[in-house]
């Protein structure tokens, strides 16, 4: 039943947390379309679009980096992780079943713990999983079949209250072939099922006799003394709100090993401070400038500035349910008005002004460059009044005494919500009101605190319009649980109450076609689809700037962090070395 | 005395008593409760409320507020939701880290302000005077974090004298040198914010002092200036200080919350806004308590001293509050 399969989605809202505080960190997809699930053991450099990296040194080991962040981590236990911090942590002190490669494809690389890439049974729903042998916990003990089959069953019993629960909920069964291989057979065909192998693992030897119901309790992943992990560093030392140090770990197993001996993670009070550190040298790389702040870090000559569009997408959500609005009519429901919503809204002027070269435009809810983006075949709504201003017209929208549209006595006057103390969103909701007010519609922006907001508005689906954004942690495009009309509130993400039976239908067929180049197609068909029926106005993707002491860190062209992907900016920081 | 003190720390606890059950149901208002910040976001309504009654989030108000206070009364400041860490592990290091710096400021800006107000006090409207009013007024108003980030600009970024934030550097946990050098910039922020008030208040009360009879009489008798000053007047002009210094007590703890935030300040300033985003219920009482706790401490302190301070001063069953 289910809600689930919001993979995306659920980090998506992982991601709205992040917002909170006006930033967030990337998650998902682009790269060049490839054609299927292609084994790549590592990345395709492409040689234009990033920064150039210090001129190829030899690497060297031993050193620290200090990497600054501004919210503390909760916990590293992977199968609670619901924050940036957290999951930074993650990336650096657990091995993954599988990994991503540049492409976000996925990958079987030196530091996986899978030996190939799964095999799929004929019928689509057996995937049989290979391990090395070699792997092993920090504390000796081999990485075995065991701690795979523990882990995914631990994060499907509802019991444990694991927030990846709908990427697992499709298993039927786990076998366990013999200690480094195992089957795992799904229900029902789902494709976006392989993404859910791109897993960091649990040690079932530390964790097996905890009761389910009481693991999210346990110390394990907030005492560092009971957090045995499987990466090259460990979890060595917590300060709360202070920092928490990683130191390599001497047991690890992989042919490729780290480089850097000590990775400090320092958690600033805010993002302006963090800037201050790294001008100041306190620390050599934060994960997310404000973009007011990147000229006086472009200004130091040994730091350098990661300006891309990342893998999160913001929009305006409409609301279709009458009773959310003070005169209870929606004006939202014809989709000429919609439309005109779109062309009204000048896009590329926030690309420009308000995201200065970290981000590009939107047209569907797949990210440009993704295999599943459907191109010029999704309709891009260029700025333009006078069209907007027709499109009303024909949708029955009449000048109003006050110069505002009136339509069967409704005057044409919405309230857009967004979190307070989001400068991109205040800056745009106020682009927003500008534009529409030259077509004849009142908006009244509001900022609402990130907490109240989500409770009161967001979750059950009591808004008339918001500006928010979805971050895509999992490289899956399946978006059912968003778009869907099987997924209304309070159990799904559809919150706008949207209902498009075309649509509802393609994300089905999207998660029953297991062929890349087919499930490509289905998605096409749904980026044009809801390009013309517009669930959302999808504005732009965005990036957050990623900033680095390129005297002291330094890295291979391979291994440069890739902002397309969620914790993108750590991309393969094991072959990363300090000066 | 005795009785006295006893019946007014039987006041106290019947005072932070109202202020806990003010504060727990204010913050139980508040709309955004724990579970929609710190329960998963992707969880079924049915796992939601499972985890929800692990937490013991499923008991009505006065149910959580009763077993709140049961274990604060035993010692025991509850756990975090989030992360099940015990409140006093993440509360006390934070106490201590910002009464290092309050403190310092306080006392730094106690031995400056006191002898400057009375020294400008026999000299009204001199140059010194004149100096402390404009500091006074600069210190009013200047946001401080607005300061501390000029005096960042200049003394840790333009040139590498001082350190730019933090308590220790990362290499020198724990060293006390390491910890004066950090201490120096915040230190300055926030002392200016005190000097202008204290310079202002012993200069006033001074005043007040000086122009009383007795000092007049005092002078008569021939006494030379410096005896009339630190002999008569001095005691006497202490009494509203004491009471302004018992009353800005809690802000040794409480903090600054900015000043802590701009120099990264690992207090309990910084950490009580953390909370508040994270709607962290049990952190946030005991970071509420634990300031009036001192609010009370405070008042009480001051009353005490009224009595060493000025003979005067009695106090005693039905004695009233003199001064």
């Amino acid at each position: 039943m289910k809600r689930k399969q919001w993979i995306s989605s659920i980090t998506v809202f992982a991601l709205i947390a992040l917002l909170i505080v006006g930033c967030s960190k990337g998650n998902n997809t682009p790269g060049p379309a490839s054609p299927s699930v292609s084994p790549s053991t590592s990345a395709s450099p492409s040689p234009s679009d990033s920064p150039s990296p210090s001129p190829s040194a030899q690497s060297k080991d031993g050193g620290t980096l200090t990497i600054s962040t501004f919210s503390d981590i909760v916990s590293v236990n992977p199968i609670f992780i619901n924050d940036t911090s957290s999951g930074d942590i993650e990336q650096l002190v657990f091995a993954k079943l599988y990994d991503l490669d540049r492409q976000s494809n996925l990958a079987v690389e030196p530091w996986s713990l899978a030996a190939e890439l799964p095999k799929v049974s004929a019928d689509n729903k057996t995937y049989t999983i290979k391990l090395k042998n070699t792997a092993k916990w920090s504390d000796g003990q081999p990485i075995t079949a065991d701690d795979v089959k523990f882990t995914f069953d631990t994060i499907r019993t509802e019991e444990t209250g694991a927030p990846g629960i709908s990427q697992y909920d499709k298993i039927e069964s786990i076998t366990k072939a013999d200690d480094y291989t195992l089957d795992i057979k799904l229900k029902q065909v789902y494709a976006p099922f392989q993404f859910s192998l791109y897993s960091s693992i649990l040690p079932a030897h530390i964790l097996k006799d905890v009761p389910l119901k009481s693991l999210k309790e346990d110390k394990f992943g907030v005492d560092p003394a009971r957090t045995v992990t499987s990466g090259p560093w460990m979890f060595s030392e917590w300060k709360q709100g202070q920092y928490i140090t990683l130191n390599r770990n001497p047991n690890y197993w992989g042919e490729t090993k780290p480089h850097i001996d000590k990775i400090i993670y320092k958690i600033y009070a805010d993002q302006n401070t963090e800037v201050q550190a790294l001008l100041k040298g306190d620390t050599q790389m934060t994960e997310a400038v404000p973009l007011m702040q990147i000229d006086a870090i472009k200004k130091k000559d040994n730091l350098q500035v990661i300006l891309k569009p990342g893998p999160t997408y913001e929009f305006i959500q409409f609301n279709f349910k009458d009773e959310n609005f003070p005169d209870k009519y929606s004006p939202f429901k014809g989709q000429k008005t919609r439309q005109a919503i779109a062309y009204a809204v000048n896009r590329q002027g926030m690309v420009d002004n308000v995201l200065k070269g970290s981000g590009g435009l939107m047209n569907s809810p797949f990210l440009p460059g993704s295999w599943a983006d459907p191109g010029a075949e999704a309709v891009n709504y260029e700025y333009s009044a006078d069209k907007a201003k027709a499109l009303l017209a024909e949708d029955g929208w009449k000048p109003g005494k006050d110069g505002i549209l009136v339509k069967d006595g409704h005057r044409f006057s919405f309230e857009l919500q967004y979190n307070a103390g989001n400068s991109r969103r205040e800056q745009v909701s106020t682009i927003i009101q500008d534009n529409l007010k030259d077509v004849g519609i009142e908006v009244k922006p509001k900022g609402i605190d990130f907490a109240t907001w989500i409770d009161q508005n967001i979750t059950p689906g009591k808004f008339p319009a918001i500006l928010l954004a979805w971050s895509l942690n999992n490289p899956d495009p399946d978006g059912e649980s968003i778009f869907s009309s099987k997924y209304f509130p309070p159990t799904g993400q559809n919150g706008g109450w949207y209902v498009n039976k075309k649509a509802d239908d393609l994300w089905v067929k999207g998660q029953q076609v297991v062929d890349q180049a087919e499930r490509a197609k289905i998605y096409h068909e749904l980026g044009k689809e809801l390009s013309i029926d517009l669930p959302y106005v999808f504005l732009y993707q965005y990036g957050l700037p990623q900033a680095y002491d390129a005297s002291k860190l330094k890295w291979e062209e391979n291994d440069r962090p890739e902002s397309s992907m969620g914790y993108g900016y750590l991309f393969h920081a094991i072959n990363w070395w300090v000066e | 005395m005795t009785e006295y003190l006893i019946r007014r720390s039987l006041q106290s606890v019947l005072v932070l008593f109202l202020i806990s059950i003010l504060t727990f149901a204010m913050i139980h208002a508040a709309p955004g409760g724990p579970t929609q910040v710190l329960l998963a976001p992707g969880l079924s309504p049915e796992a939601a409320k499972i985890q929800a009654h692990n937490l013991g989030l499923d008991r009505s108000v006065p149910v959580q507020f009763l077993s709140w206070i049961g274990g604060m009364l035993q010692g025991d400041l509850g756990h975090t939701f989030k992360n099940n860490i015990p409140v006093g592990d993440i509360l006390w290091p934070t106490v201590g880290h910002t009464m290092v710096l309050m403190i310092a400021a306080w006392l730094l800006s106690l031995i400056i302000a006191i002898p400057w107000g009375i020294y400008n006090s026999t000299r009204e409207y001199g140059l010194s005077d004149q100096t402390s009013s404009f500091i006074s007024y600069l210190g009013f108003a200047m946001p401080t974090f607005w300061f501390g980030i000029i005096l960042q600009q200049y003394f840790a970024l333009k040139r590498d004298w001082l350190p730019l934030s933090d308590m220790y550097d990362m290499d020198k946990q724990g060293n006390f040198g390491n910890l004066l050098l950090h201490l120096v910039l915040p230190v300055t922020v926030l002392s200016l914010g005190f000097l202008a008030a204290y310079v202002k208040y012993s200069r006033s009360s001074m005043l007040e002092v000086l122009n009383q009879d007795y000092i007049r009489t005092a002078r008569a008798k021939g006494l030379t200036e410096r005896k009339v000053v630190f002999r008569h007047a001095l005691r006497n002009a202490l009494i509203p200080i004491i009471t302004i210094l018992g009353l800005d007590l809690p802000i040794l703890v409480g903090g600054a919350a900015l000043t802590e935030r701009v120099f990264n300040w690992p207090g309990m300033g910084r950490l009580f806004v953390d909370m508040a985003v994270a709607r962290e219920y049990s952190v946030l009482m005991s970071i509420t308590l634990v300031v009036s706790v001192f609010v009370v401490i405070g008042n009480l302190l001051a009353d005490i001293l009224y009595a060493v301070v000025d003979p005067r001063v009695q106090y005693g069953r039905g004695g009233g509050t003199a001064a």
